[in-house]
């Protein structure tokens, strides 16, 4: 287990206060936050890079606080891969064991062994100048994997390269953390990457951590304003929750009442996907609690799918496919009914300033 | 604008090719040649090889650890220091040579130095000391532009693979900036076969003693043996040429000044 007991750290105008993490071994945990949150340097102190001014970091039962990088069994992939230049593919995977004094022969089988893991073999004698991006970031996992790291780090490993590249990285990256079981950290701004590889997730925002749990959990009950933002929930809205029993209606300005599953009361923040939200041109007659009746003010592409706006005294956002809405038929100025369940609806109390 | 500007690099091309050409065949060539192997100038030639040689070599190793400091670490004043560090580059070496020579010959230090045996005035080992004084900061700042231009992270990954500190500097950062620093030997070397103000003054120009090839074209000039002194001319023009050449094929991307 890694375990992060409130770390800070001052760096220049930057600085970092009261990170605390448990990491479990063999998890895959996603950082995730806006640039500038402190992701890279909290990654950077894991590594080493950076001491911390306050706190103290944990690997196992070992405390790693104040250890040189090399002495912590730690591998790093960056965004741009940093590999070394001046060296082929073969000596850039094998720089680390070159550092370990291992015999030239044990190198080179532990280089071959690793470069068919990853299937770069035919690339060993090049240069990484040479390489495509994709070459490049199997080459820089390759040298990081070979000295067995019982974590490694990422930082953005796939945002350099292209849509189809990423999707392939992105199963080679499940299936090396499959066959080597090392702990993984893998900051990104990519919510695919959250919902295909992550065990956990944490947001962080300003250097701290905001909020920590499975994807699943922090995407429908994001514990605050910013948190919802970040992670692209469609809706947010704020008005005066009212709890009966174990539902809370919640009172909209402008309006129709939300009806949320729910024991927050008081002034609060509706959150509701937008892909949440079904939308058709007959009320729709299911146990959802919400159904409400609006005009179309929008229709948005977004690629695979159209956002679409309606006004329903505020505005609501559903997500379609392309085809449902040709189905449909869906112009702006059509009147349709959105529905949504009530447990589709997560409020989160808004903290008086 | 086109023509113009074509027209007006051609002529400036012509120009100091037939300044530099005219230069050289001034003298008849058979008495070049004889110039050239004459005790004296044979003399410059090798009193300016070594005396550059060893120098570029001691700015080289100081630069290094230097220019890597003023690239990697921020700390209080490191502006100002940057600033002194390189300021003999704005500095006329005549300016530093006197104030060498005073250094050398009036301070306390300069004196104990000299009765230790380090002893600069008029001798060969001022030449070397007014050299590296002048063409340090060359090299500083051209290793130091070279050092901030690989990303430090290089050396971050080469730690977490096992390296020290110094071993990632030594097996990442420097041969990562090889264009930089054959570029600064290139410059570094070639200024200090040029070097005049300052060697003259702490130096002196004495014949056959401390006559580099810049002190032999002046000596000769004054006394009137211009074919001498062309042929103390040419070989800088030949020492320029192949510096440029270096500079040119290895690091057309370093950042000089």
């Amino acid at each position: 287990m890694l375990r992060l007991e409130n770390i800070g750290i001052v760096l220049g105008t930057f600085s970092l206060r009261n990170v605390s993490l448990e990491i479990r071994d063999g998890e895959y945990f996603i950082l995730l936050g806006p640039t500038g949150a402190g992701k890279t340097i909290l990654l950077e102190m894991v590594a080493g890079i950076h001491q911390p001014d306050t706190g103290r970091i944990f690997l196992g039962d070992r405390e790693i606080t104040t250890l040189e990088p090399r002495e912590r069994g730690v591998g790093v992939v960056y965004q741009d891969y940093m590999l070394f230049p001046h060296l082929t593919v073969a000596e850039n995977i094998g720089f680390g064991l070159r550092q370990r004094r291992e015999r030239p022969d044990v190198i080179r089988k532990a280089v071959d062994e690793m470069a068919g893991l990853l299937s770069i073999r035919d690339l060993l004698s090049r240069y990484p100048g040479t390489l495509s991006g994709g070459e490049q970031q199997r080459t820089a996992l390759a040298r990081a994997l070979i000295l067995k790291p019982r974590v490694l780090l990422l930082d953005e490993p796939l945002s350099a390269l292209d849509a189809r590249m990423r999707e392939y990285m992105r199963t080679e990256l499940a299936r090396i953390r499959t066959i080597t079981g090392t702990t993984i950290i893998h900051i990104t701004h990519h919510f695919e990457d959250v919902f295909t590889l992550a065990d956990r997730i944490a947001v962080m925002r300003d250097g701290e951590i905001v909020q920590t749990g499975a994807p699943s959990d922090v995407f429908q009950r994001p514990c605050d304003t910013f948190v919802a933002q970040f992670l692209g929930i469609g809706n947010l809205l704020r008005g005066m929750s009212r709890v009966e029993g174990d539902l809370a209606r919640i009172a909209v300005p402008g309006g129709p009442e939300l009806i949320a599953a729910s024991r927050v009361s008081g002034e609060v923040v509706a959150t509701l996907h937008a892909e949440d939200v079904i939308l058709s041109r007959q009320p729709f007659p299911s146990s959802a609690r919400n159904c409400l009746k609006g005009t179309i003010r929008e229709i948005v592409s977004t690629g695979t799918t159209l956002r679409i706006v309606a006004d329903v005294g505020f505005p609501l956002v559903s997500l379609l496919t392309r085809q449902s809405v040709e189905d449909l038929g869906l112009r702006c100025g059509d009147e349709v009914y959105l529905t949504f369940k009530a447990s589709a609806v997560h409020v989160i109390p808004v903290h008086p300033d | 604008m086109r023509t113009f500007s074509l027209a007006l690099t051609a002529l400036v091309f012509l120009v100091i090719c037939g300044i530099l050409i005219g230069l050289v065949l001034y003298p008849p060539l058979p008495s070049l040649a004889a110039s050239l192997a004459s005790s004296e100038i044979q003399f410059a030639i090798v009193l300016s090889l070594w005396t550059s040689a060893v120098s570029t070599g001691i700015c080289i190793a100081i630069a290094l650890p230097v220019s890597y400091a003023l690239a990697r670490y921020r700390f209080r004043g490191s502006r100002i220091v940057n600033l002194i560090l390189t300021m003999p580059l704005a500095l006329p070496p005549l300016v530093a040579g006197i104030a060498l020579l005073l250094f050398f010959g009036t301070t306390p230090l300069g004196k104990a130095l000299d009765a230790l045996g380090f002893s600069v005035i008029f001798t060969p080992l001022g030449i070397i000391v007014a050299e590296v004084f002048v063409n340090l900061p060359y090299m500083i700042r051209i290793l130091r532009s070279s050092f901030a231009m690989v990303n430090p992270r290089y050396e971050y990954v080469a730690r977490t693979l096992g390296c020290t500190e110094t071993g990632s500097f030594l097996q990442v950062t420097l041969p990562m900036s090889r264009p930089g620093i054959l570029a600064g030997t290139a410059i570094t070397w070639s200024k200090s076969m040029g070097e005049f103000g300052a060697v003259l003054l702490l130096a002196g120009a004495t014949t056959m003693r401390t006559e580099t090839l810049p002190i032999a074209l002046y000596l000769n000039v004054s006394a009137g043996d211009l074919s001498q002194a062309v042929a103390a001319a040419t070989i800088l023009i030949v020492i320029s040429l192949a510096a440029l050449c270096v500079v040119e094929f290895f690091a057309r991307d370093v950042n000089v000044f």
